[in-house]
């Protein structure tokens, strides 16, 4: 008794803190004003280690070397070993130094807010994805880093050359500039989709479904042959399913829901949750639920990130068919399968999102996650030179490859063709290359880490590295389906921010749990219009008419 | 009454093994195969017996780099915390000090208000004390609950003890650290305990004010190790989660063992000094 009374006012304090510190660090981001980013930069002047001739595909030197202060996460499966040559080999070529504050995985997101907040961030901020910077913004703490696109010829190149221009119009704030650079991807395809028992689809559905209703009779005859399966599941509390499944009815949901605005085809936006399209979605999988076809388990099950609810002992054990996941979970159901089923009795297969009465449509996703600067770095001499090696590093298809394979001829091998092999004493095991070798390139190298190697790909280098199975996945995706029409955008200014996510969160809290109740079956779906009366009780319109402003303006500023 | 033991027992003995059950599941996983964690069949008693990833998490030398970290930030940490509790404490305890009142008041001031995240991380790093022990060691030295515990204490103790030292000529030091300390052993084992599972424990403090993998505690390694991708809320954070290999359960478990261990092993050497040490503060003559 006494010693849990005597702990308790230590450990409630901490808990608390470490509360407030979420809910704070936006908010108290203010505390580090120290705008003066953009006004006074002499960008000629601020030009010390810059390549006078830097251009598109060249190699960045800098002419007098410098350091880089680098806030870099840390897997706890990939630490930073003294073995690896990834920076030695980076500061060999550019004369760029790293100087790392190193922030573990685990709170990664809550540490960065910190940084940034106390104005002690490092220059550059990586593993940013679209909508990650819009809390930092008015604070002044970040670079608006459209200011100086300009001196970052690669950036500009493969925008144009991928046609993403509309996409990274996109990502401007209220004040006309954006304050991220995302990692750019050549080819758009979603990274979570479903994974399926090829070889069971084939031999009793007849195929691979390509739109949501030939998949609900795929599950139909599954679970005619296999009586005691609940064919489809999803460990992601249903987050992953809802989101590449809703645009197949013109909505948003799950994971994608974001500010929970579409186009309502007269160039307004409107509210997802209330749409027809919506409705229709939620009825089909409420229909799916009602006749046994989807593992509800699976679906309010938290998730451990590797996708909770047990799904891979599922499929290990056929109770499960097709169920959300990535390349990696892909490779996780095989191995699983290999324990029960056996290697070469089955086939795992990602599959093409399938389509519904929006189309074949998918989620157009060619920005992955890019990085921000701190706006400190516009005062500093080495200005020019570290944008340079930024574009370099991010969007150089040398720099690309060398992130993702090491050097040339000492760990991989490249033929006429441009087909990359790694070297038989090299392993990647996080893709199952060469998993015998001694030496790991991301392990013991640092080659293919997480904070650099997934940013920027082309469509070749995003192939090399993985399975065959996820190559026939991408081609399927391009071949069959076309990315759906970027959101309107309507960014806030601050105070429009603040209104919003006072009046957004409570919204999307009702939509969260209605949505799973009523597709779980728990509510009476005749009960959908209580459901947009609560919705509107909570100030829906306030909200539509916040967000319908924020577009206008952004049109007429456009 | 015969009943009601029996009852009691059985509450008892069913209480202790839910709280033993956790504990005996982590042990038993960390002796099995990743492969039967996977599976779901390890319960009470290991499958698939090894000490391979005790050998695995052993060998690595983040692991004991930070294991040393939590020593010494335990230790120095501890014996901080208690040098100044302690002198502290007594001089509270002396209902003749002026303006006694006013330094009771400014200690639990700070147990109801603080500055809050921000305003603290910058406080400690203009001090210069970012990525040093200081930083760890020094901000929550004196624990305000065990402040007043040990105040009372003091209070408690005869008078007369000190006033026969005083005549026998001994200074305030003296009294403090001849006569007062060496009676107070029941209450000083009880606080370094706290203290000393407090700092064990900790690893927001190190998460906060260290950028370093190398000064972290193992407390931080372990909840990296745990905690990694837990918090999937989003497309980009469950990729970040799935496309590197997952730290398997086993790992895990070895982890936490080799971490509470030696937290645990204090218990049995000073709860005989336990019930005494708190309970002696809190009931006054």
């Amino acid at each position: 008794m006494s010693d849990v009374f005597g702990r308790t006012p230590m450990r409630m304090s901490r808990r608390k803190v470490f509360g407030i510190s979420i809910a704070a660090s936006s908010a108290l981001a203010l505390a580090s004003c120290s705008d003066d980013g953009g006004s006074e930069v002499d960008i000629d002047k601020q030009s010390k280690g810059a390549m006078d001739d830097f251009a598109a595909d060249t190699q960045f030197t800098a002419t007098e070397p410098f350091t880089l202060s680098l806030l870099w996460t840390e897997w706890p499966e990939v630490p930073v070993k003294d073995s690896w040559t990834f920076f030695d080999e980076i500061e060999k070529r550019t004369n760029v130094k790293f100087e790392l504050t190193t922030i573990p995985f685990s709170d990664a997101t809550e540490k960065r807010s910190l940084l940034i907040s106390a104005g002690d961030a490092p220059t550059v901020i990586p593993l940013i994805y679209t909508g990650d910077e819009t809390s930092f913004v008015s604070s002044g703490a970040i670079l608006p880093i459209s200011d100086y696109v300009e001196h970052m010829p690669n950036f500009q190149k493969y925008v144009e050359e991928w046609d993403l221009t509309d996409m990274v119009d996109n990502l401007k704030q209220a004040d006309g500039k954006y304050y991220m650079l995302p990692g750019l991807q050549e080819v758009s395809v979603p990274v979570f989709t479903l994974v399926i028992r090829k070889d069971v689809f084939e031999s009793v559905a007849g195929g691979i479904p390509q739109t949501w209703d030939e998949m609900r009779d795929a599950l139909v005859k599954i679970k005619e042959e296999y009586p005691d399966s609940k064919p489809l599941a999803d460990g992601f509390e249903a987050q992953s399913l809802l989101n590449y499944a809703s645009h197949a009815w013109g909505a948003r949901a799950g994971w994608g829901f974001g500010n929970g605005m579409v186009d309502d085809g007269s160039g307004n936006l409107e509210y997802t949750a209330v749409t027809e399209g919506y409705r229709q979605m939620v009825e089909f999988f409420r229909g799916l639920v009602a006749d046994g076809l989807v593992d509800t388990d699976s679906l309010t099950a938290a998730n451990d990130g590797s996708g909770g609810g047990s799904v891979a002992e599922k499929f290990a054990a056929e109770t499960v068919f097709a169920a959300s996941g990535s390349a990696g979970t892909a490779i996780e159901f095989a191995q699983a399968l290999n324990e029960t089923v056996g290697e070469g009795n089955y086939e795992v297969l990602q599959i093409a999102p399938p389509g519904g009465p929006a189309g074949q449509v998918v989620e157009p996703r060619n920005f992955w996650n890019g990085f921000m600067l701190n706006s400190e770095v516009a005062d500093s001499e080495n200005f020019l030179a570290t944008l340079q090696f930024l574009d370099w590093l991010y969007y150089n298809p040398e720099a690309r490859e060398l992130i993702r394979w090491g050097v040339l001829d000492e760990t991989y091998t490249k033929d006429a063709d441009g087909t990359i092999t790694l070297k038989p004493e090299y392993s990647l095991n996080a893709y199952n290359i060469n998993p015998d070798a001694e030496t790991d390139i991301q392990e013991d190298l640092g080659w293919s880490n997480a904070v650099f190697a997934d940013s920027t790909e082309s469509r070749e280098l995003k192939e090399s590295y993985n399975t065959d199975t996820f190559v026939a996945y991408i081609d399927s995706v391009l071949s069959t389906r076309t990315p759906r029409d970027p959101y309107p955008p309507a960014p806030l200014d601050e105070l429009e921010l603040e209104r919003s996510s006072l009046l957004a969160t409570p919204l999307k809290d009702t939509v969260d749990t209605n949505t799973l109740r009523f597709v779980m079956g728990e509510r009476d779906i005749a009960e959908w219009d209580d459901y947009v009366a609560e919705l509107e009780a909570q100030g829906l319109a306030d909200y539509v008419d916040l967000m319908n402003g924020a577009r206008d303006r952004f049109e007429e500023n456009s | 009454m015969r009943v009601f033991r029996a009852a009691n027992a059985a509450a008892l003995v069913l209480l202790c093994a839910v709280m033993l059950y956790p504990f005996i599941t982590v042990l038993a996983q960390s002796f099995s195969s990743a492969g039967a964690i996977k599976a779901g069949q390890v319960n009470v008693w290991p499958v698939g017996f090894n000490v391979d990833t005790y050998t695995a998490v052993m060998s690595n030398g983040m692991f004991w780099r930070n294991y040393g970290n939590t020593v010494l930030y335990t230790v120095v940490g501890t014996a901080i915390a208690m040098t100044l509790t302690t002198t502290y404490a007594y001089v509270l305890s002396k209902r003749h000090l002026k303006g006694r009142n006013a330094l009771i008041g400014i200690a639990v001031f700070t147990m109801f208000f603080n500055g809050g995240i921000v305003p603290n991380y910058v406080l400690i790093s203009s001090l210069g004390m970012k990525n040093t022990m200081w930083a760890i060691v020094l901000p929550n030295a004196i624990s305000v609950f065990n402040l007043l515990v040990m105040k009372s204490f003091f209070e408690n103790l005869p008078k007369d003890l000190e006033e026969a030292a005083q005549i026998d000529g001994l200074g305030w030091y003296g009294i403090f650290a001849r006569i007062v300390l060496p009676l107070s052993k029941a209450v000083i084992a009880t606080m370094v305990l706290f203290y000393s599972v407090q700092y064990w424990n900790d690893w927001f403090a190190a998460f906060l004010y260290l950028d370093k993998s190398e000064l972290f505690p193992v407390t931080l390694f372990l909840r990296n190790l745990i905690a990694g991708a837990s918090t999937s809320a989003s497309e980009g954070a469950a990729a970040a989660g799935t496309t590197t290999a997952l730290v398997s359960t086993n790992i895990q478990a070895v982890t936490m063992i080799l971490t509470v261990i030696p937290i645990l092993c204090i218990y049995p050497f000073v709860q005989r000094y336990f019930v005494s040490g708190v309970m002696l503060g809190s009931i006054k003559g």
